[in-house]
């Protein structure tokens, strides 16, 4: 076999292997549109290289001319591939450009096939023999085709275009790529454009030998290429070394979530899976390879939990991402465990949720704690509210008993001595001495007594109205909670500090508020609600009101609430209010009672500010 | 032995109601010393003299309770009845607990505490007896030597005088000899006397024998 024949098949089986390969890879990704049009240009450089073959095999003009003719298919192919290879590949070029290559190359094969023996000859005439590669290869010798100008001027634009988007890749800062695609590809077309002036206008003897030079064009061109695949192949490496570090930073996450007692648990939405870490089962009660399924979770949640745990879980999906919420857990032993969790949704792209992930811990200790100083605060709060009556009482019982007591015990002994025959009269003005004596200790007890409340005996002192009320909140907060109920405080920060006893004062607005929370112990529904506002009224009084959406006092008992022993509730005293009323009196205040209009009642307290002390 | 009247201390602070109460129980034919402080009262306290203590629960300084346990410590714990001006059950409780004869209020029924006192004395009077009964009893076992208390061991469990010797490692004359000592120092007629006697004082139990309380 010739040499030409070797080499223009070995030639025709690369473009071939590397137009399967690229096709092949087109066919897994139907994106990489960049090795499709490389798969078309080196197949249409394998169909050229045949006709090339053809034509340096020509015996006749004819024959020669009709190779030629036909070669300007794949001519037609490789023009148009290439063009929209760099398109794709750089990313860059002008499409107008583009589309005017595409066209202008279409329209020459009209002069090809109707005008002429082909686009290059309007006429061949002889065939003559050169050497090439050791044979003699035939020239064609004949009128030139005008026409040849409209495909010529398709290369040009070519060049150009391919220039431009070459340059553009270039400043994008692809450099290489356009060195090597958009540099190859130029050196091909210039050197292809120039031999084909030569031969057809020049005056050189050669043989047409597109498919030679193409090849490194094509070599390049596949370089470029296989690049992209091993740089895909790094990178799925690289993929494959953060995933094991995402892996190895997820396992200590998990070891420091475990060490802390924090459960995980991720909720794969797509998939219904739901994956948890060891101590996450033990929070809820689960075993090491039991199945979980939300609707198994829920069931171990408090019935009275279970529903606002759906709820937040609910909502976090559809698009509020984040949770945060306490509740209880009854575990299959029995044991029932305050639980905390925290959580968020992770969301595809805008809004289609994939996940959902959730810290856990267990807060039972802590929320133990809580109840007992709720407990406590209760108690407190129930303490101060009887405290008055019940120190009064007690104090009076001790410091009353001892003179009441040794009053009944002279009358005793005196009943004796009076026994006697003769009876011991000294002994008997004594008794009554000391009688009268104990009975004037008792009277001046119940002086001092009375005397606590009175007015000159208040401890006053400048009292920040915010700090007092902030004071009082800080007691019943908890307790709001606990009843579900909204504590609302408005004080006005300008306020100037009034006068008076902090204690006491502290009392007054613990009896208001939890009188209003007490009004609200009936009421249902959302707006339950007591509501604290503190502002000047006038120059030099500062206003309390304490308001509450329960349903008011009727009409008929509006002017008894302040009496004392009146009560509404079944274990009431009765005092609160009245003792109220008569700490803020005492203090130069007024406290009274209103129905609001939109139901509920309100008590109002006035109190003096400091620049207006009460004197006695 | 102590020939004296029972006396009724009465502790309280509250002079007034000292000098009232006093006088009833004078009224009322008891001997009555009266304490404005507790620890006046345990500075001038005679332990030999029989009485009883009247207290007030709640007083400035040494308090009531603390009364209570100062007096358990002595050789012969008086009776004690608490006054209080406003009683309460806690304290009640703790009181009778602590082996109070009587818990009362300052104004309580005149025949209330007048029994209480008169009760208490009583218990005072029957403590005391048994306390010497057992206190005298005492004496006597400690009459007896080493040998004499080995012997009495295992008389009392009713061994025979040759298995005595046989156990002990002496002669049967021997031990017939220290029986006669026995018998003798504890003034006892029979064995089943000197049984009596030795499980009345308590001898060869594991603990030390507790004075009864109470009648």
């Amino acid at each position: 076999m010739s040499p030409i024949t070797i080499i223009w098949s070995m030639i025709a089986a690369a473009c071939l292997t590397l137009a399967v390969i690229n096709l092949l890879v087109w066919c897994r990704s139907r994106t990489a549109w960049a090795n499709l049009f490389f798969s078309l240009t080196a197949a249409s450089i394998a169909v050229f290289t045949f006709f090339e073959l053809w034509m340096m095999r020509a015996e006749t003009p004819e024959e020669f001319g009709t190779a030629m003719r036909w070669a300007h298919v794949p001519m037609l192919f490789w023009l148009v591939s290439t063009t929209w290879f760099v398109r794709f590949y750089l990313g860059a070029g002008r499409r107008w450009l583009a589309w005017a290559i595409c066209g202008l190359r279409t329209l020459s094969l009209l002069p090809n096939f109707f005008l002429g023996q082909n686009l290059n000859y309007h006429q061949i005439i002889a065939l003559r023999r050169i050497p090439f590669l050791n044979e003699l290869v035939p020239i064609a010798e004949g009128t030139p085709n005008p026409w040849i100008l409209v495909g010529q001027l398709s290369v040009v634009l070519l060049v150009f275009f391919v220039a431009d988007a070459s340059v553009t890749a270039w400043r994008r800062g692809d450099h290489r790529k356009a060195l090597m695609v958009g540099g190859s590809i130029e050196f091909f077309l210039l050197s292809g454009l120039g031999e084909a002036v030569l031969v057809f206008w020049g005056d050189v003897q050669a043989p047409i030998v597109f498919s030679l030079p193409s090849l490194g064009m094509i070599a390049a061109m596949a370089y470029e290429l296989s690049h992209d695949v091993l740089r895909s192949s790094q990178l799925v490496l690289q993929l494959q070394a953060r995933e094991n570090e995402l892996r190895e930073s997820e396992e200590r996450m998990t070891l420091a979530a475990e060490a802390t007692n924090l459960g995980v648990w991720i909720r794969y939405l797509k998939r219904d899976e739901i994956w948890a870490t060891e101590s996450w089962r033990a929070l809820f009660g689960f075993a090491k390879s039991e199945p979980l399924h939300l609707d198994r979770i829920l069931q171990r949640i408090h019935p009275e939990d279970r529903e606002p745990v759906r709820l937040a879980l609910a909502r976090a999906i559809e698009g509020e991402d984040s949770y945060e919420m306490e509740f209880r857990v009854v575990r299959p032993d029995g044991q029932t465990r305050w639980i905390a969790s925290r959580g968020r949704a992770e969301f595809n792209g805008e809004s289609y949720p994939i996940l959902t992930r959730s810290v856990s811990l267990d807060i039972t200790e802590r929320k133990q704690a809580e109840q007992e100083t709720h407990l406590l605060r209760q108690e407190i709060a129930h303490v101060g509210r009887v405290s008055m009556m019940g120190q009064l009482a007690s104090a009076l019982a001790h410091e009353i008993n001892q003179p009441l007591g040794a009053i009944l015990r002279n009358a005793e002994a005196a009943e004796l001595f009076l026994q006697h025959a003769s009876p011991d009269l000294d002994e008997i003005r004594a008794i009554l001495a000391d009688i009268r004596k104990d009975d004037q200790r008792a009277g001046a007890v119940i002086d001092r007594m009375r005397g606590l409340l009175k007015r000159n005996k208040l401890d006053a002192r400048p009292v920040e109205v915010g700090e007092l009320v902030s004071d009082v909140i800080a007691l019943v907060r908890a307790d709001a909670v606990a009843r579900q109920l909204k504590l609302d405080v408005d004080v006005r920060v300008d306020l100037p500090p009034v006068c008076g006893d902090r204690v006491q004062l502290q009392q007054v607005l613990l009896n208001l508020i939890l009188n209003g929370m007490d009004a609200l112990n009936g009421a249902s529904g959302r707006d339950r609600l007591v509501s604290l506002t503190a502002r000047l009224n006038g120059s030099q009084t500062v206003e309390v009101a304490v308001s509450d959406t329960g349903h008011g006092i009727p009409a008929d008992k509006l002017q008894h609430v302040f009496d004392p022993f009146f009560t509404t509730k079944p274990n009431g005293m009765g005092m609160g209010l009245s003792i109220s009323r008569t700490i803020i009196e005492a203090h130069g205040g007024m406290l009274w009672a209103e129905n609001k209009n939109g139901g509920g009642a309100v008590f109002r307290f006035t109190l003096p500010t400091t620049d207006e002390v009460p004197s006695e | 032995m102590s020939v004296t009247n029972p006396t009724v201390h009465v502790v309280d602070d509250d002079t007034s109601f000292l000098a009232a109460i006093s006088r009833l129980l004078r009224a009322s034919g008891f001997a009555v010393k009266t304490f404005s402080s507790a620890n006046d009262f345990l500075a001038q306290c005679d332990a030999d003299s029989p009485g009883c203590v009247l207290a007030d629960l709640q007083m400035p300084g040494m308090k009531g309770f603390d009364l209570q346990l100062a007096l358990a410590q002595t050789r012969n714990p008086l009776p004690i009845v608490f006054l209080t001006g406003h009683g309460d059950i806690p304290s009640s409780v703790r009181a009778m607990r602590g082996g109070a004869a009587d818990f009362l209020e300052k104004r309580a029924p005149k025949d209330k505490v007048l029994d209480a006192v008169k009760r208490s004395l009583a218990r005072d009077t029957c403590e005391r007896e048994s306390r010497t009964r057992q206190r005298d009893l005492r004496a006597r076992f400690d009459a007896l030597s080493k040998r004499e208390l080995e012997v009495l061991a295992h008389v009392v469990q009713g061994r025979l005088n040759k298995q005595i010797a046989g156990d002990l490692g002496i002669h049967e004359r021997t031990v017939k000899l220290h029986r006669t000592a026995i018998t003798t120092k504890l003034r006892v007629q029979s064995v089943a006397e000197l049984t009596r006697l030795t499980l009345q004082a308590g001898m060869f139990t594991a603990s030390r024998p507790t004075f009864p309380k109470g009648q």
